[in-house]
C-alpha cells in the first residue's frame, strides 16, 4: 500500500515543480499538470485493487504526538472522485491560465492546488484527531488562497474573507466537539468515542455537525458558497464544490458512525437540514443571474440530497431496518461521487463560457451553442444530469434515496411524516432542478448573442474541452451500468454496517432493473434521433435566425430574459426569497420607457447580516476609543493586565 | 561581616529611584549605565555562583561590556546627535513618579512575601528588587513622551526581567544561553531604536512620542 504513498509524494512534487519552472510558463504549467495526473492515476490504482482494507500509516511527530491515518471502506469511496476530478481541474487550468504575465500567480496556484489534494486525501484517513484537524485545518487554508487567485480585485477579497471566516470558525467548532470527546476519554484517538455517554453524544455530534455544515454548505451556513465559487477560478471552484465540501459530508458520516449513538433525533434533524437546503438551495439557484453563483446554490441543493439519504440511512439505523439504512446511505454515498462528476462539468463549462465572453450574467450571454458546440453539449447532458433526469448518474442516486424513503412510508406517526416529507421535497428539487437548468441552457446556450462579447466568442483549447468530455461521458456511463457503481458505493459501508444478504440481492436487482430501465430509454433516444434522420434525410433544410418566426424586425433584446423565465415561481415562493422588485407601471396610451429590476436576497445572509453582523460591528463600533494610538497608554494596558494576572494569582 | 549582595541591591534600588526623579536625559543614560553594572556583577556575589567555570566568566564579562559601555554609550551618542537635553512635560510629575516609585517597591515586597516558600532562600530582596526594576520600567515608559526615556525604560525593564531569571532559578548553564540570546536582541534592538530616534528627529524635529498618534487606523 506504498503505493498511495507515492502517489501523493507525486501530486506533492506537482505542486512544487511550476514554482521552480517559474520562467517558463507553458512548461510550468504541463509539468503540474502531468505529475497530478500521474500521481491520481497511481493513487486510484491503489485504491482500487487494494485488497486488505483497512490499512494504516502512522508516525510520532514531534516525539508526542502520533498521526495516524487510516484507509477504510468509507475513506476509499470519498477518496475515488479526488483521484477522478483532480488530474481533469489540473489540465484544465492549463487552458484557463493563458496569461503568461501571471505566471507567479499560476504557479502559486498549482502549489496550493497540490496541497488541497494531498490534505484532501488524507482526511478521510485520519484515525485521531490531531490528524483530522491538521489536514482539515491545510484543507480550509489552502483553498482560501486558492479562492484569492484575483486578489487585486475588492469583491474577491471579500469573498476570500468571508469563506475564511466560515471555515475557521466552524473548525473551532469540530475542535470543540474534539475537546468534549478527550475530556470524556482522555487521549486523542476516535476508538473511545462510541462509550461516550448518551447526552453527551448528542452534544458532540451537535457541535461537530455546525463545522461540518459549514464547510457543506448546509442552508444556514451556505452563504459563502454564493461568494467565494464566483470569485475563483473556475477549476477551483469545481474542485471546491465536487470534492472539497463533500469532506464535511464525510465528517458528518464518520462521526455518526463512531458515535454510534441510539437515538433517532440525530437522523431526524439531518433529514430536515437537508430538506430545507435542498428547496431553498434550489429555489435561490433559481433567482440567481450570475452562472457561477447560480451553480453554487445549486451545490447547497445538491449537498441537501446527500443530506435526505443519510438523514434517512440514520433513521434507517436507529429504527434497525436494513432496507431503509442501505438505499438510503448508498443513494448518498452515489450522489457524493455523481455530484463531484456533473458539478465540477458544469462549473468547468462555466468557466469556459467565462473566459470567452468575459462575463457571466445570464441575461446577456445567449446562443452560444453554435459558438462553443463541445462546451454546450457538455454543459446540456450535465444539467440534465444534475436535474435527475434518466440514463444519466443523477438519476440512479436519487432513485435510490426514493425508494428508501417510500420504504420508511410503513413506520409510524413521525418517520411517516418525515419520509412523506422527504419524498415532496426530493420531487420539488427535481422539479425546479429541471426548471433552473432549462433557464441556463436556454439562456446561456440557445436563442440569439445578446451582447457583441457574446457574439464574439469562439470554442475553447483543448485542454479545456477534454476534461468535460471525459465528465460527460463519466456521468453517461454511471447512467448506462449502475449496477456495478451501486455495488462499488455499497462496498464503502463494509466496515461500518452489517450488510444483510437478502437486502445486498434487493439492491442488486433494483441497481440491474434501473439498468434495464436506462439501457431502453437511451435506445429510444437514439431510435428518436434515428427516425428524425430518416424523416429528413431527402428534405432540404433551411436554418433561419433563432426565433425568426417570419418577423424581420427582431432584435436579440426582446428574447425571454432568464429573470422573466423565473419570476413567477421566484413569486411562488415569496417568503422564503425576500424578492425586492420595481413594479412596472404601464402609464397613458403611448407608455414612455420602462425598466425593471429585481433583487433576491439570502434569507440566511440576511438574518445574520442584521442579527449578527451589524449588532457586532456597533458594539465593536463604540469600543473603537480604546485604539487611540497613545503609545504611553497602551503600556499602560500591559502594566494592568499584568498586575491583574500577578494579584489575581496572589491573593 | 558585609554583605556585598546586598549593597549592590540597595544601589539598584536607588537608581531606579533616582531615574523617575530625574529629568536631564545625559543623567538618565549614566544612570543606566550604573544600573547596567550593578547589574551584571550582582551575580557574581550570590552564594550559588561561587563555582563557575570559563563560560559563566565570559557571559559575565561580555554582559558588563554590554550592559555596562555599549548599551548606554550608544545611546550617549544617540543624544549628542539629536541634541535635547530633557524630558519637558512628562506625563506624571517627577515628584509623583517618585511616590509611584515607592508604591511599587510596597507592591514588590507584597508579591515576593505573598511567593513565600517558592523563592530559593536568601533571594527574596532580590526580587523584590527585581519586581520593582520590572515594574518601575514600564511605569517609565508609560509616563514620559520622549522616545529615547521609552529606550531607556525598555531597558530596566529587561534589567528587571534578568534579576526575576536571577531570583527565581538556580545557577545553570542553560539560563546563560537564554540570557546571552537576549542581550544580543537587546543590543539590536537599541542600535535599530538609534537609528530610528534620528529619522524620527529629522522627521517630526523632536523625539516626541505624540507624534507617532496619527499612525493609528
Amino acid at each position: 500500500m506504498h503505493l498511495l504513498l507515492l502517489s501523493l509524494l507525486i501530486i506533492a512534487a506537482g505542486g512544487i515543480v511550476p514554482v521552480l519552472l517559474l520562467r517558463f510558463f507553458p512548461l510550468a504549467k504541463c509539468s503540474a499538470a502531468i505529475l497530478t495526473t500521474l500521481g491520481c492515476l497511481i493513487g486510484l490504482y491503489s485504491i482500487l485493487t487494494a485488497t486488505h482494507f483497512p490499512f494504516s500509516i502512522s508516525w510520532e511527530w514531534l516525539h508526542c504526538c502520533a498521526l495516524t491515518f487510516t484507509f477504510d471502506s468509507l475513506s476509499r469511496i470519498f477518496l475515488v472522485p479526488i483521484f477522478l476530478i483532480s488530474p481533469l481541474a489540473a489540465w484544465y487550468g492549463v487552458g484557463y491560465f493563458s496569461q503568461p504575465e501571471k505566471s507567479l500567480r499560476v504557479a502559486v496556484n498549482y502549489f496550493f492546488f497540490a496541497l488541497l489534494i494531498v490534505a484532501m486525501v488524507l482526511l478521510p484517513a485520519a484515525d485521531n484527531m490531531l490528524s483530522f484537524a491538521l489536514t482539515w485545518e491545510t484543507i480550509s487554508l489552502a483553498s482560501y488562497f486558492l479562492v484569492m487567485y484575483d486578489y487585486h480585485k475588492e469583491s474577491t477579497r471579500n469573498a476570500g474573507y468571508l469563506y475564511f471566516l466560515f471555515t475557521q470558525s466552524g473548525a473551532l467548532f469540530i475542535f470543540a466537539a474534539f475537546g468534549v470527546i478527550f475530556s470524556f476519554t482522555g487521549n486523542l484517538d476516535f476508538a473511545g468515542t462510541a462509550t461516550l455517554p448518551e447526552g453527551v453524544k448528542l452534544v458532540v455530534f451537535s457541535l461537530a455537525f455546525v463545522g461540518f455544515a459549514s464547510k457543506a454548505g448546509v442552508f444556514p451556513l451556505h452563504f459563502w458558497l454564493p461568494h467565494a465559487h464566483p470569485a475563483a477560478p473556475s477549476h477551483i471552484s469545481a474542485i471546491m464544490s465536487g470534492v472539497m465540501i463533500k469532506m464535511g459530508i464525510y465528517g458528518i458520516l464518520r462521526l455518526y458512525f463512531l458515535l454510534a449513538p441510539s437515538s433517532l433525533a440525530i437522523g431526524q434533524a439531518v433529514l430536515v437540514f437537508g430538506m430545507l437546503s435542498g428547496v431553498l438551495g434550489i429555489l435561490y439557484a433559481l433567482s440567481k443571474n450570475d452562472l457561477k453563483r447560480l451553480l453554487a446554490y445549486c451545490s447547497v441543493e445538491n449537498i441537501g440530497i446527500i443530506l435526505i439519504g443519510v438523514g434517512m440511512g440514520m433513521i434507517g439505523i436507529a429504527l434497525a431496518d436494513p432496507v431503509v439504512t442501505i438505499f438510503a446511505m448508498t443513494g448518498a454515498l452515489l450522489h457524493v461521487l455523481n455530484h463531484a462528476l456533473f458539478k465540477p462539468l458544469l462549473f468547468l463549462g462555466a468557466g469556459a463560457v467565462l473566459q470567452q465572453c468575459g462575463n457571466g450574467r445570464i441575461d446577456q450571454l445567449g446562443g452560444l451553442m453554435k459558438r462553443m458546440p463541445t462546451t454546450g453539449k457538455t454543459f446540456l447532458l450535465g444539467s440534465a444530469a444534475i436535474s435527475g433526469l434518466p440514463p444519466l448518474n443523477g438519476f440512479i442516486s436519487e432513485f435510490l434515496i426514493y425508494f428508501a424513503a417510500f420504504h420508511a412510508l410503513g413506520h409510524s406517526h413521525t418517520i411517516f411524516i418525515l419520509a412523506m416529507l422527504a419524498i415532496l421535497s426530493l420531487v420539488v428539487i427535481g422539479g425546479l432542478a429541471s426548471f433552473c437548468f432549462t433557464k441556463v441552457v436556454g439562456m446561456v446556450f440557445l436563442g440569439e448573442a445578446r451582447t457583441p462579447e457574446a457574439t464574439a466568442a469562439g470554442p475553447v483549447s483543448l485542454p479545456m474541452t477534454i476534461p468535460m468530455t471525459i465528465l460527460a461521458g463519466c456521468c453517461l456511463l454511471i447512467g448506462i451500468f449502475p449496477t456495478t457503481c451501486i455495488n462499488f458505493v455499497h462496498l464503502g459501508l463494509a466496515d461500518y454496517l452489517f450488510f444483510d444478504a437478502s437486502v445486498t440481492a434487493q439492491l442488486t436487482s433494483v441497481g440491474n432493473n434501473l439498468a434495464i430501465g436506462c439501457r431502453l430509454f437511451l435506445l429510444l433516444l437514439a431510435l428518436l434521433l434515428c427516425i428524425r434522420r430518416l424523416f429528413y434525410h431527402n428534405k432540404t433544410v433551411t436554418q433561419g435566425p433563432t426565433w425568426g418566426c417570419g418577423f424581420t424586425g427582431g432584435t436579440p433584446r426582446i428574447q425571454y430574459t432568464g429573470t422573466s423565465y423565473v419570476r413567477t415561481v421566484v413569486s411562488i415562493f415569496r417568503p422564503f426569497v425576500l424578492l425586492k422588485e420595481s413594479k412596472i407601471r404601464l402609464q397613458a396610451i403611448f407608455p414612455s420607457r420602462t425598466t425593471y429590476c429585481n433583487h433576491v436576497s439570502d434569507i440566511a445572509e440576511e438574518v445574520s447580516n442584521r442579527g449578527l453582523a451589524l449588532p457586532l460591528l456597533w458594539v465593536l463600533g463604540k469600543l473603537r476609543w480604546i485604539q487611540h494610538g497613545n503609545i504611553q497608554l497602551y503600556i499602560g494596558y500591559i502594566l494592568l493586565t499584568i498586575l491583574a494576572v500577578l494579584l489575581t494569582l496572589l491573593i | 561581616m558585609i554583605h556585598f549582595a546586598e549593597i549592590v541591591l540597595v544601589l539598584i534600588l536607588l537608581s531606579i529611584l533616582l531615574s523617575l526623579a530625574s529629568n536631564r536625559l545625559l543623567a538618565l543614560v549614566k544612570i543606566m549605565a550604573l544600573q547596567g553594572i550593578a547589574v551584571s556583577i550582582l551575580p557574581l556575589l550570590l552564594e550559588h555562583y561561587r563555582t563557575m567555570g570559563s563560560g559563566g566568566l565570559i557571559f559575565f564579562q561580555m554582559m558588563l561590556l554590554i550592559k555596562g559601555v555599549l548599551i548606554p554609550g550608544l545611546l550617549y551618542f544617540a543624544l549628542k546627535k539629536i541634541s535635547i537635553h530633557r524630558e519637558i512635560e512628562p506625563i506624571i510629575g517627577y515628584h509623583a513618579s517618585l511616590f509611584v516609585g515607592l508604591l511599587i517597591i510596597l507592591l514588590a515586597v507584597s508579591i515576593t512575601d505573598a511567593l513565600g516558600n517558592a523563592i530559593p532562600t536568601g533571594n527574596a530582596l532580590l526580587l523584590t528588587t527585581a519586581i520593582t526594576a520590572f515594574f518601575a520600567g514600564l511605569f517609565l515608559m508609560m509616563s514620559r513622551r520622549k522616545a529615547i526615556t521609552q529606550v531607556i525604560g525598555y531597558l530596566m525593564l529587561e534589567n528587571g526581567i534578568y534579576l526575576i531569571g536571577t531570583a527565581l532559578t538556580q545557577h545553570s548553564h542553560i539560563s546563560y544561553v537564554v540570557e546571552f540570546g537576549v542581550l544580543l536582541d537587546l543590543l539590536v534592538g537599541v542600535m535599530v531604536m538609534g537609528i530610528i530616534l534620528n529619522n524620527i528627529n529629522h522627521a517630526f524635529d523632536d523625539i516626541d512620542t505624540d507624534n507617532l498618534n496619527r499612525l493609528r487606523d
